[in-house]
């Protein structure tokens, strides 16, 4: 007997990828051969590699999850449903580090290799994780040819108003990440966006062969194997960076995580973290990343903005604040500008530019939002509402698959 | 090896003092028209913040007296599609000195503001090349607010977008917001009487200012001279510009990659692809050639040109290709035989215009585009003219 | 978008931290930046008072809403502070200004390499500086700077700098070539070259592949290049770069190297 199995409701490869959420999983019998019975009961359960992720179960959309699932599956073909995800706290290392068995008794009648794909303390990350995040991203650079000139060209001085100092700065943000994330994942569907953990040391980061070491006058070195010694931005290759602290210790004067998720439990009070730590955290260095206008030239950006949405994430959690409808989850005002407001769609995925709409800017580079094989959110041209619920907590459709290895669903 | 340094003919101060001459003989006022051509020999070899230093003044030159009808296209184009704070100002500043303000005016007026509202730096005016340190009343968006007040009633139809930017969180600071209310005074304040012509809306240039010339015919420049010049596209195929420009109409914008005007080479790229889709609507898309050619062929290599086409929604085959000399000397001949807008350090873009060329199936140059942003529409419209005087037989040989 | 927040904790919680720091605070408001600008040109005050408010000025850039209100005060600012007694600041004030591709900051820099007794910054940081802007025209400063560097780190930054000049291309060649470069300038030489003329990169990697005298490290940096930028269809035929690729990975280099040479191997050998 054998059987398919759907990750994601599908069998290909590429959205075998799954995170806290549950996602929607089915299981149908192909080959009925040796059943005598119109349905069987198939255990399905992860087996997790040394050091590998972990993953749970259950069979409907409430419940426990647990370790495994039995089924009953009919013979005929028919696919039945469930749910499977990352168990919190065990995130894969390596791609297909668990494999989803299925069995009838002690007969393994299909198996499919996932990765619990987790976004993760940059500081922590393994040589392995760290090495393909690294390549990717040079990829996506390409030497400035890449597709990542589109993600600098987003984040220019005359496109700050569409992302900063108003209460659209968070989603859009999720947003900018998401898409990068995507375009990385294409590259090398392995690889999570990890962040900087910036109230603590962070040592592992700022070395040869992660994100750079600086010199005395800030210019960024790399080791002779780290593809990042190719980076360029606006066709200088390079990284300026001066870090205004050790890199051994955290940077000193910003709030930290604890400060941080304390600010307040409405989204009008928290948001001031786009000042302290967001803006401080910038600004604890010289170099592009000082900058808004040139802070993507910096790899060091993403991973900046990811520990950002990670506190957002946090906060979310802490206070439920996942849902739209609910005041406390936003900053709605109507005197917000065009694309801070829940109901707007954002620049540059919605193509607007100055041509129809004097607020926005003159182009719109990069087209819309990168699609994941394994979710459909939040679609092509994400209005700020679509980027509460990234997790799908109030609304499975929502799930955008990312996960912070510290935020639970 | 290291490649020896040309240097300009006149320092920039012994610039400023000829235009200081110019500017004070009423004879020889008109010269100063010439400076403000991008292909003029003094802006050679000059990085693009002294450019900007050398035109600011010529335009302020200009505006100590009346500013003629032939410097106005100069002065739209810097409020149209500049980013220079500096430049802008200047070019708002020059603006008041024009004898025959109209409401046409007002539109290029308020989209200075929105280019330089969110880069604004003081300015001072005093002395060439001088750069403000300290906080000042003038800066770019004051000027540019001042040219908004002295446009007075003529300039009602921005009345929409500039009432917004006296709100408190509108992003001007209080004594800025004060200016925004004086124009706003002055705007609404009753006009003396009603000029011929004055409402405009989208940009269209004022009665007068030409951006779009055509030739007919019969004055059409010959392409001997160019034909045989070798051009490679963005797949590293070679084709000779008589291969690829005759036989059918063409349209032809010039742009390069390390441009950093999101509204002159990005946008300009991307309005040709928005071209090309209008062609593919109209069914025209295998009769008229298009075609985007780099000014800085020797970094625009094929993938460069291939990916900056991909990025901004380019269709790139046979009859639609991303463009590169590769012969040293034939950017001289394209820039000669197209007069381009283009000046350089070393090989380096230091100043360009925005400029949209249609060709005639003799691959003859009919119609230009310059300086302003010219609408795609029209471009097609202009195209497929050309495309019946091929039908016709109406076009003669040069 | 002032909010309340508990400052008064917040503060002392920071000053614990930088005990020998002054503290940054983020601004709330556009009085907060207007004072801090103040803090910033006052001469009087202790450097790192007003270096906390240069960077406290720099996150009111990214978080207080009708900044660009300011902006040209700020500009105004910087302007005035970039020929301030202290080095440190004018590095960063300059820095901020170059970043917005400042006509007054490109003059001061390009005029202090031409001529050392107006140099603000060393030359090798004012280079850095100017390669913010493609269009700063300081390829000649560039080239001067390579006929007689001052130090290493000018010549390295003079070498990043000319990477997009069409007309330095011989320059890279010669760099990569020369064993006896220094490691950093050979590798960006061959960044430089791959952007300038990708087959000549190709074509000089691999010869730096097969070469056995020279260095693991430019090997190293070579076959990364080849490894993320090559072509792909040329490398897989090419059994001599495989087998110089073997060797190297079975010599006497670092597990790194190794590690670099394994993926290379995994990705074009049989």
């Amino acid at each position: 007997m054998d059987v398919e199995l759907h990750i994601n409701n599908s069998t290909a490869p590429e959205v075998r990828f799954l995170t806290w959420s549950p996602s929607p999983c089915r299981i149908r019998v192909t080959n009925p051969s040796g059943a005598n019975t119109p349905t069987v009961s198939v255990k399905i359960a992860g087996v997790s590699a040394a050091s590998g992720g972990s993953v749970v179960f259950r069979s409907g959309t409430t419940g426990a999850f647990s370790s495994t699932v039995t089924l009953t599956v009919p013979v005929d073909g028919t696919s039945v449903s469930f749910f499977a995800a990352g168990k919190f706290g065990q995130a894969s290392v390596n791609d297909g580090d668990i494999k989803i068995e299925a069995r009838v008794g002690t007969t393994l009648v299909g198996s499919v290799p996932v990765m619990v794909r987790i976004r993760k303390d940059a500081n922590d990350l393994t040589t392995g994780e760290r090495d393909r995040f690294v390549a990717a991203f040079a990829k996506l650079n390409n030497q400035g040819l890449g597709r990542f000139a589109d993600f600098r060209n987003m984040h220019v001085s005359v496109s700050l108003p569409q992302a900063h100092r108003a209460p659209g700065f968070l989603p859009w943000h999720r947003a900018y990440l998401l898409d990068l994330e995507r375009e990385l994942q294409a590259i090398d569907p392995s690889v999570a966006l990890p962040y900087w953990r910036f109230d603590k040391p962070a040592p592992n980061i700022f070395t040869r062969d992660f994100l750079g070491e600086s010199d005395a006058i800030g210019t960024v070195q790399f080791s002779n194997s780290n593809p990042l010694q190719f980076w360029k931005t606006d066709n200088t290759p390079g990284i300026n960076r001066t870090p205004d602290f050790p890199t051994s210790q955290a940077p000193p004067g910003l709030s930290n995580e604890a400060q941080t998720l304390a600010l307040g439990t409405q989204f009008r009070a928290f948001r001031g973290m786009e000042g302290d730590p967001h803006g401080l955290a910038h600004t604890s260095f010289g170099g592009s990343i000082q900058d808004p206008a040139t802070a993507p030239k910096d790899p060091l950006f993403f991973l900046l903005h990811c520990n950002v949405d990670r506190l957002w994430a946090k906060w979310q959690r802490k206070n439920d604040r996942f849902d739209a409808a609910v005041a406390e989850s936003f900053d709605e005002r109507p005197t917000s500008r065009s694309g801070h407001r829940l109901n707007d769609t954002m620049w540059p995925w919605n193509g607007i530019t100055s041509a129809t709409d004097p607020t926005r800017p003159p182009t719109a580079p990069g087209g819309g939002m990168a699609a994941s094989p394994a979710v459909g959110a939040p679609g092509p041209q994400p209005r700020v509402r679509d980027c509460l619920d990234y997790h799908g907590v109030t609304d499975a459709a929502s799930d955008m698959g990312f996960d912070y290895d510290d935020v639970r669903f | 090896m290291l490649g020896a340094t040309i240097e300009p003919a006149l320092s920039e101060p012994q610039f400023a003092a000829l235009v200081d001459a110019l500017a004070a003989d009423p004879e020889r006022r008109g010269d100063l028209i010439s400076f403000l051509r991008e292909d003029h020999p003094h802006y050679g070899e000059r990085g693009a913040a002294a450019i900007v230093r050398m035109r600011g003044w010529v335009l302020l030159a200009i505006a100590r007296g009346e500013v003629p009808d032939d410097a106005l296209i100069f002065i739209l184009e810097e409020l149209d599609t500049g980013v220079d704070p500096y430049l802008v100002a200047a070019a708002a500043r020059a603006l008041r000195s024009y004898p025959r303000p109209t409401a046409a005016l007002a539109p290029f007026v308020m989209r200075a503001l929105g280019n330089i509202r969110y880069r604004d730096e003081p300015v001072s005016f005093a002395d060439y090349g001088e750069y403000a340190i300290s906080p000042t009343d003038a800066s770019a968006v004051s000027e540019v607010l001042a040219t908004l007040r002295w446009l007075g009633p003529r300039a009602r139809d921005i009345l929409p977008q500039l009432e917004p930017l006296r709100a408190p969180h509108g992003g001007l600071p209080r004594k800025l917001r004060l200016d925004v209310d004086r124009a706003l005074q002055a705007i609404r304040s009753p006009a003396p009487e009603d000029e011929p012509g004055t409402h405009s809306c989208c940009g269209t240039a004022p009665n007068g200012v030409r951006s779009m010339s055509s030739l007919p015919s019969n004055s059409r420049r010959g392409t001997k001279q160019i034909e045989s010049i070798a051009l490679q596209d963005q797949k590293g195929e070679l084709i000779t510009f008589k291969e690829y420009f005759q036989g059918q109409p063409s349209i032809v914008v010039f742009f390069y990659t390390r441009c950093d005007n999101p509204m002159k080479c990005s946008l300009t790229v991307a309005k040709l692809a928005r071209v090309q889709k209008l062609l593919e609507v109209q069914g025209l898309v295998d009769r008229i050639h298009t075609a985007a050619i780099t000014y800085d062929p020797a970094f625009d290599l094929p993938e460069r040109l291939r990916v900056y086409g991909q990025d901004r929604g380019v269709r790139m085959d046979a009859g639609h290709r991303m463009l590169r000399v590769i012969a040293d000397n034939d950017n001289d001949v394209l820039r000669r035989h197209f007069e381009l807008g283009v000046n350089f350090i070393e090989s380096l873009v230091n100043r360009h215009r925005i400029e949209a060329y249609i060709l005639d199936a003799q691959g003859r140059i009919a119609v230009s585009f310059e300086r302003l942003h010219w609408d795609e529409e029209q471009v097609v419209i202009r195209t497929v003219e050309m495309l019946k005087e091929k039908e016709c037989g109406s076009g003669s040989q040069a | 978008m002032a909010t309340k927040r508990k400052i008064g904790k917040r503060a002392s919680t920071r000053k614990q931290k930088a005990a020998t720091a002054a503290p940054v605070q983020s601004p709330e408001n556009i009085n907060d930046v207007r004072s801090l600008l103040k803090v910033l040109r006052d001469g009087s005050k202790p450097i790192d008072v007003r270096m906390a408010a240069l960077q406290s000025l720099g996150a009111a850039a990214f978080s207080v809403a009708d900044f660009d209100s300011v902006h040209a005060d700020y500009i105004a600012a910087l302007r005035e502070v970039s020929t301030d007694s202290h080095e440190q600041l004018r590095r960063r004030a300059l820095g901020i200004l170059m970043r917005n591709k400042d006509g007054y900051a490109q003059k001061k820099l390009l005029d202090g390499l031409k001529n050392s007794a107006k140099a603000l910054v060393p030359p090798e940081k004012a280079l850095q500086l100017l390669s913010y802007d493609v269009h700063a025209g300081a390829y000649s400063a560039a080239r001067s700077i390579l006929k007689k560097p001052p130090n290493d780190e000018a010549k390295r930054e003079a070498l990043r700098l000319l990477a997009a000049d069409t007309k330095s291309t011989p320059l890279f060649e010669k760099v990569l070539r020369d064993k006896k470069e220094l490691r950093v300038n050979r590798q960006i030489a061959a960044s430089a070259l791959h952007s300038l003329d990708p087959a000549k990169l190709q074509a000089r990697a691999r010869k730096i592949l097969l070469d056995k005298s020279d260095y693991s490290d430019i090997k190293a940096t070579s076959l990364t290049a080849l490894e993320q930028f090559g072509d792909d269809g040329s490398l897989a035929k090419d059994k001599t770069l495989l087998q110089s690729v073997n060797r190297f990975k079975n010599s006497k280099i670092s597990a790194k190297y190794k590690q670099t040479a394994r993926r290379f191997l995994s990705k074009y050998g049989p």
